[in-house]
């Protein structure tokens, strides 16, 4: 009788002592995984966010756009009529330039699309007739081009709310040089102009390289499309989302437009960023806040790219040029899986990808360009070499710069060099038959001597090919929150941050020594307790 | 001595078993952040490890305080004598069915091997641990300074102590199946009772200390000055009191007659120069002014070399009165004896005066007997009745009872009884006699 008591009074005991070793626990668990969640807000943390899609001018009822223009330089005028001064701000812009002043280690650097060779249609020199119909200006044909002429300006191109605007390369009747299409009705896009689109501004941005999301691969047609524009594509600007513009990210102010490519960029200045919306610590979970020092946001919110269409990732200007039959050769595109494989006897080969894993890179927003007229050495050239590595993330001395891991696309291809002068080649791509274009008559060496002269830099008729390699940070085409990167994409042994080295992370890194000891402890102590509780219990029994 | 010994304290079981807990829980959160195995989600187990990391470092830092307030830090002090021969035993002895080699009590509650892992564990180990886990987790917040730089050294130390803590839990485990029982050891660490050695003289002066607090025995102290400084309960009812504070600090003058004085006087100044009173019937003075009778002890209090006071028992003896004669024999023959028998009958404790009033030489003869080898058959039953009674609850204040001496001879004594508690079970029962045999009575 006085035994049971005891025992269920020890029982009793134990059962109260274990209760208030696990309550704690329980509380946790619960408050954790249903009261917090309630508390949680439902709605995203932004700041700064504000849209006024308003029309405040009626462009038709000015009686100066209701004309028939003779030229686009007329709809200039008119416009300028009443902007007077808009022209000569506009004229201090990229937009216009096509070169800016930035700066590398704080000394000034003049670069632009007009000194920057890419490793997609090389540059632009000597082929302005094609290049500039992505100008915000008329007639840009070659170094005479008049930088100052007010009435040059392409006010339609950013300003046409019609859709119908367009600035067709020479032939058809048309120049080329950036003038708009000859057919085109400017009476009725003049007197319907307003605020910019991403209609007007992917007219450009979307068919950098010569197609639409050749060069980007996270900026491309599809944004426009209803159908193609999903909230999986693009988190911001799907058509039943907010279906934001450009602009509402890209802030501007007299037509100084926020934003930097660093294929073009040398430094963050005047970036723009997820931040000036969604602040420094945008998540509910503090565990995904304190990524923001080491992470990018893109990193993890933009899982792939080239979603919906294929994006380049490889030409090779070396093997262009082939004829079939006294006719360039094109061959028939080669598609496999994601990836499909082109030749054309105008570029050479051309691999475009889709659904494409970005590459990761430390990135402190600061990169070193290389020029036309720069001279390279070795067998690899990286064009844009964007700076930054983990050890500049921790530098105390540059709190200032603090590098960040960002999810990049990475184009590569052969592009042409002289082999004497070390320096890449311009080639005079766009012509008529006959002027030494290579895509008119496949000279490269004609080509290059036309190029070169253009840029006024020498050229010593030896020329092959090197290795290069560009870097395009991703920044849109956002995924939403659910289908961004989950812990495991990195903290796994083979996660996407596998090649990235020399630092630290949990899951992804291990002392290979160290393990195999530990295991080898833990299995021999397991060893150790079997063998001897053995004995024992033989020893026992005898 | 083997004894039933609470050894672990609640707080030091909450500390073990919370420890044990969350050890097994950062275990397993902490090796799929490292990626050994998939479990709860890698989130969540990040999540869950910073948690029970925050919580082992509060449980750690009243364990702390616990070890230091408590003085059982002392258990860990690391001593190399008979380590080897703990190794000895572990690899040999333990499967020849040898005793082991060091015993457990309630001051070393860990044998010498033990006490240095158990000390490498809380000096090294865990505090490894916890640094560098702390520095790990400001890792993700570089404006803090601790958390610049890679990581990898930290993560590797913290992998490695990882390692060892699971290597410890495995043997540890497997050694608590090494006591007497298998599963005796963890059985104790849940109950908090174990079956241990006791020291001999520290259980001899708790058991008194015990008796004197559940006595039917009346226990009374003096200071030199003959004022009261301690009484127990059952003073207090015989005397008639509620309350210790009524008595303690008054003159021993204020429990008595004013012609009682001089008689209590003389006993005092008797003692206090040395003698020892063995048994003395005396009457009091009851709060209420009424009279009682009863019979006292005393004997000096002395402390390095000086008689600081007296102490003494008391028995009532109020309603005695037709035996008057018997206790005024005891003023000169009998002193108080002490015993203690166990809920079985067996006796586990005896003093001096009890051998002596038992005419018995030595305590060996008594211990683990049967308290009838005390009695004749004829007064057996008594004994009988009065030990059923207290270990059902009840106690005896004074009852003359026919003792058989060890000699064969029989005496007369009066006792008291009362049963012992241990938490609120009665396991056994103890008390005092004095002496009351007659003079002529001995000498037939």
């Amino acid at each position: 009788m006085l035994n049971t008591t005891k025992s269920r009074k020890a029982f009793f005991k134990t059962l109260v002592t274990f209760t208030l070793i696990l309550f704690p626990w329980f509380f946790a668990i619960i408050y954790l995984n249903y009261v917090e969640d309630d508390t949680k807000p439902k709605q995203l943390m932004l700041k700064h966010y504000k849209v006024d899609r308003r029309k405040l001018v009626d462009h038709t009822k000015f009686e100066i756009l209701q004309q028939d223009f003779e030229t686009a330089h007329d709809v200039t005028e008119a416009c300028l009529s009443c902007h007077n001064k808009t022209a000569e701000e506009f004229m201090t812009s990229n937009h216009w330039n096509w070169s800016k002043t930035d700066s590398v280690n704080g000394e000034p650097i003049t670069i632009g699309k007009e000194n920057v060779p890419n490793n997609y249609c090389i540059g632009i020199k000597s082929n302005e007739k094609l290049c500039s119909h992505c100008h915000a200006g008329y007639g840009w044909a070659d170094n005479d081009f008049d930088f100052k002429a007010e009435k040059s300006v392409d006010c339609l191109v950013c300003h046409d709310n019609t859709g119908r605007y367009k600035k067709p390369g020479p032939g058809k009747g048309n120049v080329g040089a950036g003038y708009p299409d000859h057919k085109i009705d400017l009476r009725f896009i003049a007197s319907h102009v307003g605020a910019t689109s991403k209609k007007t501004c992917g007219y450009c941005h979307f068919y950098g390289g010569g197609g639409n999301n050749v060069k980007h691969g996270d900026l491309e047609a599809a944004l426009l499309s209803k159908k193609d524009c999903t909230k999986e594509v693009d988190v911001h600007m799907n058509h039943e989302g907010k279906n934001m513009d450009c602009s509402e990210c890209h802030t501007t102010s007299h037509h100084e437009i926020s934003g930097n490519m660093y294929t073009l960029s040398t430094s963050p200045e005047n970036a723009t960023t997820c931040v000036q919306c969604h602040t420094d610590s945008p998540h509910k979970s503090k565990l995904l806040n304190t990524h923001f020092n080491t992470i990018a946001c893109q990193t993890c919110h933009i899982p792939e790219y080239a979603k919906v269409n294929p994006t380049r990732v490889w030409w090779d200007w070396s093997t262009s040029g082939k004829h079939k039959d006294g006719k360039p050769y094109n061959a028939e595109d080669i598609e496999r899986n994601d990836s499909t494989f082109q030749y054309h006897a105008k570029h050479g080969d051309l691999i475009a990808i889709k659904n494409a894993t970005p590459d990761y890179i430390w990135f402190n927003g600061h990169a070193d360009i290389h020029l036309f007229g720069d001279k390279f050495e070795g067998d690899t050239l990286v064009m844009n070499k964007l700076e930054g590595s983990f050890e500049d993330h921790i530098n105390p001395a540059h709190p200032e710069h603090p590098s960040k891991i960002y999810p990049v696309k990475i184009m590569r291809g052969k592009q042409p060099y002289d082999t004497e002068h070390r320096m890449l080649l311009q080639p005079n791509t766009f012509g008529p038959k006959g002027s030494g274009a290579y895509w008119a008559d496949f000279d490269l060496d004609k080509a290059f001597e036309n190029g070169m002269k253009a840029r006024n830099l020498p050229y010593s008729g030896k020329y092959d090919f090197v290795y290069t390699e560009s870097y395009w940070p991703l920044n849109h085409m956002v995924s939403p929150s659910d289908k961004a990167l989950s812990c495991k994409e990195c903290h796994s042994r083979d996660g996407r941050l596998s090649k990235l080295s020399g630092f630290y992370i949990p899951g992804r890194d291990n002392n290979n020594l160290v393990d195999t000891i530990g295991i080898l402890l833990i299995i021999s102590a397991l060893i150790g307790v079997v063998i001897h509780a053995t004995i024992r219990i033989i020893s026992k029994r005898n | 001595m083997k004894k039933q010994t609470y050894i672990y304290s609640v707080f030091e079981r909450f500390w073990h078993w919370s420890q044990a807990l969350l050890i097994f829980f950062l275990m397993l959160t902490g090796f799929e952040v490292h990626s050994s195995f998939e479990l709860f989600g890698f989130e969540s187990s990040v999540e869950w490890h910073n948690t029970a990391g925050w919580a082992f470092l509060v449980l750690i830092i009243f364990a702390i305080f616990w070890h230091f307030t408590t003085g059982e830090w002392k258990q860990y002090i690391p001593t190399l004598e008979l380590v080897k021969a703990q190794i000895n035993y572990y690899i040999f002895g333990i499967f020849k069915g040898a005793p082991h080699p060091t015993h457990k009590t309630r001051h070393t509650k860990f044998n010498p091997l033990q006490r240095l892992i158990y000390l490498g564990l809380k000096l090294l180990v865990i505090p490894i641990q916890v640094v560098t886990g702390f520095i790990y987790l400001s890792y993700m917040h570089p404006e803090h300074s601790v958390g610049a730089g890679n990581i990898e050294f930290i993560a590797i130390l913290h992998t490695i102590g990882a390692f060892a803590l699971i290597a410890f839990v495995i043997a540890h485990v497997y050694l608590t199946t090494t006591g007497e029982k298998v599963f005796m050891s963890i059985k104790a660490m849940l109950t908090g009772w174990e079956v241990v050695d006791v020291d001999e003289k520290e259980e001899y002066i708790t058991n008194m200390k015990q008796a004197v607090e559940h006595s039917t025995a009346g226990y009374y102290r003096l200071d030199n000055e003959g004022i009261l400084t301690q009484v127990n309960k059952a003073w207090l009812e015989i005397y008639g009191f509620n309350k210790k504070e009524d008595v303690v600090g008054n003159h021993y003058s204020a429990t008595r007659d004013e012609k009682q004085v001089k008689v209590l006087k003389s006993i005092v100044d008797r003692v206090l120069e040395g003698e020892k009173i063995i048994g003395q019937h005396v009457v009091r003075k009851n709060k209420d002014g009424s009279i009682g009778q009863h019979i006292l002890s005393a004997n000096p209090i002395v402390e390095n070399g000086k008689t600081v006071g007296l102490e003494g028992f008391i028995l009532d003896i109020t309603d005695m009165g037709k035996d008057s004669q018997h206790m005024y024999s005891a003023i000169r023959n009998s002193s108080a004896g002490y015993y203690r028998i166990n809920a079985k009958g067996y006796f586990e404790e005896v003093n001096e005066a009890w051998l002596k009033i038992y005419k018995c030489d030595d305590k060996s003869n008594v211990i683990n007997q049967h308290y009838s080898i005390t009695r004749n058959p004829e007064n057996a039953k008594e004994l009988d009745a009065v030990v059923e009674k207290v270990l059902n609850g009840g106690s005896i204040a004074s009852k003359l009872a026919i003792r058989k001496c060890k000699d064969g001879t029989v005496g007369k004594h009066i006792l008291s009884a009362n049963p012992v508690y241990k938490k609120d079970k009665i396991v056994g029962m103890e008390g005092f006699i004095i002496d009351v045999t007659l003079e002529e009575e001995k000498s037939i």
